[in-house]
């Protein structure tokens, strides 16, 4: 919507400045956007892609050639410039639309999953990028991203969107700051003891929150959220619009089947309770102050219930811990093709043992 | 709206011409089909039929084998905006500021271009198989026929792009071949005069709007129509392709402009 690709179905926005439904040209002119699905012609070169891109904003020749150079730079793909992009890896594709997006010279880019799919060195290089354009190039970057580590390592600002609401716009520091305390995992050797151990640990004033991490959530440990870079210069006024951004997404008829799929693994875990995703496969998470102090203390109420414990883990919350906590519900996905969808659907039905529905 | 951008429509049309010139398979096998056709109807079936109304037969076919080269280019090149949904450039296309008539005309001109170079090679081709008396009036038709080509192509590349942006499955395309292609071809009167067809056949085959490119075409190479149409043949079909692509460019571009990405 802040794209202009959408209209908004009421209120407005600016970006830059400009509103995005008097002025979808402005706005256009001062956005960058790299999505989320490969937009580049594969049967051109990278810099054809770029030329094509250049002249599409209007760039006059000397200044297309000029800019051409400096991004291909900036992403380091100069000696790959006159390869097809269908030769192109992953990660070379996703450079070169992030170079593309900066041809020209936009105020704000928006980077929409720029790092999905890739490898650990591909994201850690795009994350290098994305850091120095902000800082070197002065240029606000909004990114939607489901690695919670991504949003911590390169996010001024944090927005969770949670089925279509805003949920919470903080900085990274100030949202772990929520929780305080650590998180210990327990992993029980009978999963079904779980409701036995509960009740007990419930009881404890020193347990501020339970969650039940149940198989098959941990595949879909993927958040949907939106973060903000702001610089000095440009602004960008969102808070009115951007609930609406998601419920117009949601309302999306492909996504359904993925919200049934939510819904069904909702109905399993208690709303209120949920603050962790591990990769246990049956786990009780806790969040408590001075966990170190706590974990004997645990492993006695357990062997008094008479509850065996695999393992114990302590650690600090992550962002993972905020997401959940503040939605309220286990972490999820939100994107992802259709067939995939269905796919990923069908399987987790029939792990438990449901029929396949649609 | 925005208005319409020059540099929009030609860096489309920079593209077409570029992705056709590196798709030589495409090319190749498409000429390969029309030659195949010239040579072997054209020759097999004009030793038998010998002519038309003092053509013989191999001339009368090649006008009609061009034709059916700018048909079939044409509409691929329109129905490629699928392609372009699909592999997600179109979303490049639509983020930037310029309006969707600039990148719908562009796709039209490249569409057209490319289809009436691929006219060209035929002609080429079907003079050098010696479908054509050369005269100085043939190269005057020959040049005329060019115009005709980029005419009747924009309207086909109109109704690909119109066909393009309401099927969301590439996979329709079989059907559209099949259903639409295929008949339009062999209803314009590339193998047999309209004249010589039952009346159930001449109806059909007066509502196909490639029947009257094919005229057109034959017109401009051979300086002579069908008896149906009369001596002012020419005009009649010069007036429906005219007509047919401005009513296929319009729906075209109106389709692709409201069309979901």
């Amino acid at each position: 919507m802040l794209s202009t690709l959408l209209r908004p179905t009421s209120g407005t926005a600016t970006v830059n400045g400009h509103d995005i439904l008097t002025e979808p040209d402005a706005v256009r002119r001062s956005i960058g956007y790299v999505f989320q699905d490969p937009t580049l012609d594969i049967e051109l070169t990278g810099r054809e892609n770029l030329d094509f891109h250049g002249r599409l904003y209007g760039l006059d020749r000397n200044t297309r050639h000029q800019r051409i150079k400096e991004v291909l730079e900036l992403v380091q793909l100069t000696d790959r410039a006159d390869n097809f992009v269908k030769t192109y890896s992953g990660g070379m594709k996703r450079r070169l639309e992030i170079a593309r997006g900066l041809l020209h010279h936009p105020e704000v880019l928006f980077l929409d999953e720029p790092t999905l799919g890739l490898d650990p060195q591909t994201r850690r290089s795009i994350w290098e990028h994305i850091l120095r354009l902000n800082q070197e190039k002065e240029v606000t970057v909004i990114l939607t991203t489901h690695y919670t580590e991504e949003a911590d390592y390169l996010c001024k600002r944090i927005l969770i969107i949670d089925f279509g609401k805003v949920v919470v716009l903080d900085t990274p520091d100030n949202l772990k700051a929520r929780l305080q305390g650590d998180v210990v995992s327990l992993l029980l050797k009978d999963p079904a003891a779980i409701e036995k151990l509960r009740p007990i640990l419930e009881k404890q004033d020193w347990v501020h929150k339970i969650n039940v991490v149940a198989s098959g959530n941990n595949y879909a440990a993927m958040s949907r959220m939106m973060q903000t870079m702001p610089k000095m210069s440009s602004t960008i006024s969102m808070a009115e619009t951007v609930p609406e951004i998601d419920s117009r997404t949601i309302k999306e008829p492909k996504k359904t089947p993925k919200q049934t799929q939510q819904k069904s693994e909702q109905d399993i875990t208690d709303k209120s309770l949920q603050f962790g995703g591990e990769t246990c496969s049956k786990c009780l998470n806790l969040l408590l102050d001075s966990g170190g102090h706590r974990i004997p203390e645990i492993v006695k109420l357990a062997d008094e219930a008479g509850v065996i414990l695999e393992s114990v883990e302590m650690r600090k919350p992550t962002l993972d811990d905020v997401f959940l906590s503040v939605t309220g519900r286990n972490i999820r996905e939100e994107e992802g093709s259709f067939v995939d969808m269905v796919r990923r659907y069908r399987i987790m039905r029939q792990a438990r043992g449901q029929p396949t529905r649609g | 709206m925005q208005p319409i951008s020059g540099q929009a429509i030609y860096v489309v049309l920079l593209r077409e011409l570029k992705r056709y010139w590196r798709a030589k398979a495409r090319v190749i096998s498409s000429v390969a089909q029309s030659f195949f056709f010239l040579a072997i109807f054209g020759l097999g079936l004009g030793g038998f039929i010998g002519g038309f109304g003092g053509i013989n037969y191999l001339s009368y076919m090649a006008p009609g084998v061009i034709g059916m080269g700018l048909l079939f280019g044409s509409v691929y090149s329109g129905v490629s905006v699928i392609f372009d949904r699909q592999f997600g450039f179109m979303k490049e296309m639509m983020v930037a500021p310029v309006s969707r008539t600039s990148i719908i005309l562009g796709k039209i001109l490249g569409g057209a271009t490319t289809a009436t170079i691929q006219g060209i090679i035929l002609l080429v081709v079907a003079g050098i198989m010696g479908a054509f008396t050369p005269s100085l009036a043939f190269i005057a038709g020959a040049f005329a026929s060019i115009g005709a080509m980029l005419l009747i192509t924009s309207g086909f590349v109109g109704l690909g792009v119109a066909i393009g942006s309401t099927l969301n499955d590439f996979h329709a395309f079989q059907l559209l071949s099949t259903f639409v292609m295929w008949p339009m071809f062999m209803l314009s009167g590339v193998f047999f005069p309209i004249d010589v067809a039952p009346l159930s056949l001449q109806v059909a085959m007066l509502c196909d709007p490639m029947f009257y490119g094919v005229e057109l075409l034959r017109w401009c190479l051979l300086g002579a129509g069908t008896d149906l149409l009369g001596p002012l043949g020419w005009l009649i079909s010069l007036g429906v392709v005219a007509l047919f692509n401005a009513l296929m460019v319009g729906l075209g571009t109106y389709l692709f402009s409201r069309a979901q990405i």
